[in-house]
Parts: structure tokens; sequence; C-alpha cells
């Protein structure tokens, strides 16, 4: 089944395109979030749990703001984060006083937050294509040395040493000597 | 936020701020990138291709499959802890490599033209072939277990094709098939085989998420800089020292013609030329007791390409252009000397000798064909004795020599357009000069005896020389000779050369 008849199917609300989200889908979306739920029980709660999200809002997908895959693979990011944030707390629940300040994000640390990324964005740009994909492997997939590695055919120093310059560089770029 | 933030920030908070950094979508190029198994399997499938290409320049036809070698095991290694059909596709592809690649550096030496066998060189040929048979075998099953691990249905109809169509390639190779629509029809079904593999791996993208890659102990590029550190060693070394042939030089004894004075003696009389008598066997100089005649022809013959000359000649409308080629310098001289000898019925003892005038440049191997006159005429001309002969050179003021490396009849196919296919046997003496020495000279001698007295006598060489090393894979003077007859070649020069009386 292509992925055009996929689409089309979770819009009209068909259960068959969630089977067929699962099937060729499935492996992109575990791909995902192994890295940040090692427990495979945790990965097949949030794949459910990414199944319903995509379910409610497929008719939010824009062919235009990217493909379907990138797309798919920022719900499942996401949602893996998200969910890996509510075991974390939900596990910590009995330490936290009730006198904590909220972590909700103030408007001005949401506009520090935006600045940020537009200037990382940016300085992105200016690396080569090879470079954008072991950063985008580290710090968006949050794929470990290991993995990323292995994908690579890399050993595990090479590719520490090759982020320890990256993020030199991208320091370099954004006005900032390295912090030794 | 300004540079002096950036700067103030520690290492913890820029990993946070870069971990941060993400509102949008990832670029495309990156999400289709991602996927372990789209590197892998694009390395497998150009591999394949480059390896079945077969194209007779510029070395490409080792080139591309070594590369292709290279570019496979790479794809397999990542791939190898996915299912054990991958991991025998790696290692399959491994021996191959461990057969492939020492065959690439033995090709640079004349070890295989000189030493072995034809049927020793297609060892390694039919072992890849049994090799790569046994690779597209395994690749469907591991394409199938991908499949079914994904819960895909298990279709993997062109890696099936693909090992129909090898069989049949072995097939082919097996019958040596000669013809041109077979093959071409062969090109075309490999084409739209790799081309639907590549279709297949595409489809196989969604499933290979699935697809663990395996750590590597060796990085790709140390992998690929280590094997071509090896092979340019290797080559290198073989061009150094595996270019020529063993010699077993001595040095020439001052007593060596003792016995054989007198008859040299009544040679130089008869008009024998010095410097061909003395670098004689003193058993050849005997064969030639009680002489009756000698016939002479001395020739120099260039082994440079010389220069070109262009000169206007004529006046008017008659006037034209004229290109011929001049050479300054003729390096090899080449005698032929005719010896009769009593005997009941007339016999000559035939002499070929070669002298090189100046340093002959590049010491690889050298052969000299002989075709006698008992081969040219055979009605009138019967073979006397065996073939002789030896290589001689100067080394520090004193006279070395040695048997030729070999001397004797050897037979050969050789085709070309005009005359097709043929099998033919000729004399070839074959041998290396020493580098450093000086004045390098040989002979080649038999004898015929007359049968019919109505064809002239007519006794041919043609001494081919290794010119320089440009040449992959590395052949001898005489298996260029054998298999170029035409002598276009930038390694090698023959010079032809007759007595005929």
């Amino acid at each position: 089944m292509v992925e055009k008849e996929i689409i089309e199917l979770l819009l009209q609300k068909d259960e068959k395109g969630i089977d067929a989200l699962l099937q060729h889908y499935g492996p992109l979306m575990r791909y995902i979030m192994t890295p940040i739920l090692p427990n495979p029980q945790d990965r097949e709660d949030c794949l459910s749990e990414v199944t319903l999200r995509i379910w409610d809002k497929a008719e939010l997908f824009n062919g235009q703001r990217g493909s379907w895959n990138a797309w798919l693979t920022a719900i499942t990011r996401n949602t893996a984060l998200n969910h890996k944030r509510n075991l974390s707390r939900h596990n910590s629940l009995e330490e936290i006083p009730e006198n904590t300040p909220s972590s909700e994000p103030t408007p001005e640390d949401i506009m520090i937050q935006q600045e940020r990324q537009a200037a990382i964005r940016r300085a992105l740009q200016q690396l080569s294509e090879r470079d954008q994909m072991l950063f985008y492997r580290k710090y968006y997939y949050l794929q470990s040395t290991a993995q990323i590695a292995s994908e690579l055919g890399m050993t595990e120093r090479a590719v520490e040493g090759k982020l320890y310059r990256l993020k030199k560089r991208l320091r370099k770029i954004l006005g900032g000597e390295a912090h030794e | 936020m300004n540079n002096q933030e950036w700067k103030s920030m520690n290492d913890q908070d820029f990993e946070a701020a870069l971990g941060n950094c993400f509102a949008e979508l990832p670029p495309e190029n990156i999400v289709e990138e991602i996927t372990p198994w789209k590197k892998a399997m694009s390395r497998i499938l150009i591999g394949m291709a480059l390896r079945a290409l077969t194209l007779n320049f510029l070395c490409l036809n080792y080139i591309l499959p070594a590369i292709g070698v290279v570019l496979s095991i790479l794809g397999y290694r990542a791939l190898r802890r996915e299912n054990k059909w991958f991991r025998g596709c790696y290692i399959l592809t491994g021996i191959l490599g461990a057969n492939f690649f020492p065959w690439l550096i033995l090709n640079t030496t004349i070890i295989p033209d000189a030493y072995l066998s034809p049927t020793v060189n297609m060892i390694p040929s039919l072992f890849s072939l049994l090799l790569t048979l046994m690779e597209f075998i395994f690749l469907r099953s591991a394409l199938r277990a991908v499949k079914e691990k994904a819960g895909l249905p298990p279709k993997v109809g062109g890696a099936t094709a693909l090992i129909f169509w090898y069989l049949l390639l072995c097939v082919l190779a097996l019958l040596e098939y000669n013809g041109f629509i077979i093959p071409f029809v062969m090109i075309v079904g490999y084409i739209l085989i790799i081309r639907h593999l590549f279709r297949l791996s595409k489809e196989l993208d969604e499933a290979g998420y699935s697809v663990q890659a395996a750590p590597v102990r060796i990085p790709d590029k140390a992998l690929v800089i280590t094997l071509v550190s090896v092979l340019f060693i290797g080559c290198l070394c073989g061009y150094l020292f595996g270019g020529s042939y063993p010699m077993n030089w001595t040095q020439v004894s001052d007593t060596e013609h003792s016995k054989v004075e007198a008859i040299k003696a009544d040679l130089l009389a008869l008009g024998f030329p010095e410097y061909v008598l003395n670098d004689l066997k003193a058993e050849d100089i005997a064969a030639c007791d009680g002489a009756l005649q000698v016939i002479t022809g001395v020739d120099d013959h260039p082994m440079n390409n010389g220069r070109e000359i262009t000169t206007q000649l004529g006046s008017g409308e008659n006037r034209y252009t004229q290109t011929y080629t001049v050479y300054d310098v003729k390096e090899l001289r080449i005698t032929g000397v005719g010896v009769k000898v009593p005997g009941e019925k007339d016999k000559w003892i035939i002499f070929h000798h070669f002298l090189w005038t100046t340093d002959p440049g590049f010491y690889g191997t050298e052969s000299v064909q002989l075709w006698p006159a008992y081969k040219n005429h055979p009605e009138a001309y019967l073979p006397g004795s065996e073939v002789t002969g030896r290589v001689l050179c100067d080394m520090d003021g004193k006279t070395y020599c040695a048997e030729y490396y070999s001397l004797g009849e050897q037979t050969f196919t050789s085709g070309d357009i005009i005359y097709g296919e043929q099998t033919k046997t000729d004399v070839f003496a074959t041998f290396s000069l020493p580098p450093g020495s000086e004045h390098q000279r040989g002979y080649v001698a038999y004898s015929t005896v007359i049968n019919r007295d109505e064809y002239i006598l007519d006794s041919w060489v043609n001494y081919t020389h290794q010119k320089n090393p440009l040449q992959y894979p590395v052949k001898t003077a005489m298996k260029h000779r054998m298999t170029n007859f035409w002598n276009e070649s930038v390694a090698f020069k023959t010079v032809q050369d007759a007595l005929q009386f």
C-alpha cells in the first residue's frame, strides 16, 4: 500500500489505515523511539499513543511543510519525549515537595528559546551535509554514540571525536569560543 | 541573543540549547538518509553492478570490480548482524576479496604469465563465479528474511531472477560462448534485474528501520585506506621486483674457447664476424668444424619511436607534404650468420646474434622468436640439430653469460581479424637482462639440411623488447608476441630480421 492510500484512509477515519500505518511505518516509529525509550514495553505503550495522535491529527499533515516520513518522525519523537518525561515525573512524584515552583516556561524564556533555535538553525546551514546528519542523529534522533558508530561504519571513539569538533565549530559560528 | 551569551554558556547549557533547537520538521535529506538500511543496501547493489562491468580500457575491468568488491564488503558488514544470510554474504564477499585482491597484486608480476599454466590462472575466476553465485542465493534469502520480519509478503523476484541470470552466465562461460546476441540480451537482463533490486530496496526502506547495523572495530574509512595502501604497495613491489625472469649469470672463463681456437681461426678466415664468434659456446663453434663457407648479414634496428620529419616537396600545384620517421639511434644490431659445413647433404648452421649498442632502457623481459628455414620452406629444408644459444653481458669490465630462461618450442593460439584464430608452434628464447650491465647480447643457433635445392635459405628472428612497465596485467615479451602479432603496444616493441641467401 502506498503512502497516499494510507493517508487517505487515515483522513477518512478508516481503521484499515491504522493497520497499514503500523505495517508500513511501525519499524520507522520504533526506530525513532528506541534511543529515547530503551524499554520495549514503554515503546509499545508509546507506539499506541503515537498511533492515536496520528489518527487524531492526520488532517494537520501538510505535504508542503515536509514529507509524510518527516511528519511521522516529528510526531513520534515528540510523543516519545513526552512519554519519557511523564514516566520520569511519575517515578519521582513522591519526592517532589509541594512548594516546588512551576517548571512552565515564562514568555521571556520562550522568546530566548526561539532566538536560540533560529541562531542554531542558521549555524547548522553552514555545516556540511555529513556534519548536519551527525548533528541530527545526536540531538534530534537522540541516538547513542554506539548506534551512530554502527550505522555510519565508524568506531565510537571516532564518533565522539567528530561530535566534539562539531560542537566546537558550532560554538565558533555562533560567536562563542569553546568552553574548556 | 548576542555572542556574549553564547560565550558565557557552559558546556551543559550549550548541549541543552542544541537539544532544544528543533521547532520544525527535520530536513528531507536527513529523514531520507537516516535508515541504517539504505546506505548499506545501496553499497551492496552498486557493488554488484560494478563487479559485473567489464570495460576493457584504462584497466577499468579491474578497477571497477575492485571498487565493487569493497562496496559489497562494507554493505554486508553493516548488515551482518541482521540475519544469518547477510552474515553469509559478508563472509562470502570477504573470501571473494581475499581471492581477488592478491591477484590484482600478482598481475603486476610476470608470475601468472610466466609460471602458472592457463588452467591454474583460471582457478581464481571459477572460484569467484562460484562465490558470487552463492552470494546471490544468500542475498535472496536475506531479503526474504527482512521482508518477513517487517510483516511484508516475502516476494523477492528480482533476486531470484539474478540467481538464474548468473547460472546462465556460468553456463555460457563454461561453454566458452563467443557470440554477440546472448551476451547483449544478458546485459539488458542484468540492467533490468539491478533496477528491480534497487526498487525492492526502496520498498524495503520502511522495513529497513527494523534492521540493526552491526558495530565495527575498524571504521569503513580506515578499512578502505588500509586496503588501498596494501594494494598500492603490493603493486609497486610487483612492478619493481616481479617483472623479470630469474637468470643465473656466471663469469665467462678466459679458457672457454681454448679447445676450438683452430676452428675459430678458420671461421674468421672465412669471414665470420669476430664479435659474434667470441660469444658462441665452445660446442657451437665445434659444430662448425670444417666449415666450407660463411655468409653474413648485419642490420641495425631502432627500438625507439624515432622523430617525424615533415618536408615540402615539389612546386606550384604539384607541391605536397611528405612526413617520414627518422631514427637517430638504432639500438639493436642483429647479425645473421650462415655456416656451410661438410656432410652427405648440404648442411648449414644458422646463427642469429643480437647486440645492444646502447642501454636497453627498461629491464623487463625479452624474447626472441625464431622462424627457422625448415619451418618457412619445410619441403626444401629439414631440421638438423636442436636450437641452442645463450645471453651475455659485460659488468665491471668482466663478461658474464647465462642460459636463456627458456629456449624451446611453444604452442600458442593467436587471432586477428584478417587470419582468424590460429594455433602455431614456434621456437622462443626468453630472458631478462641485468640492470647496470653493458653490451647485452646473445644468439640462437640451429642447423638445417637442404632437401631440395630450389628455395633460398630464409631464416627469421623477431626480437621483442619491453620498453617500459606500462602494462596491466603484466605480460612477458613472449606472451605479448604470441598474442599481439601486429606489435601495437605501449610497453613492447618487436623488430624483425632475416638471413636470406
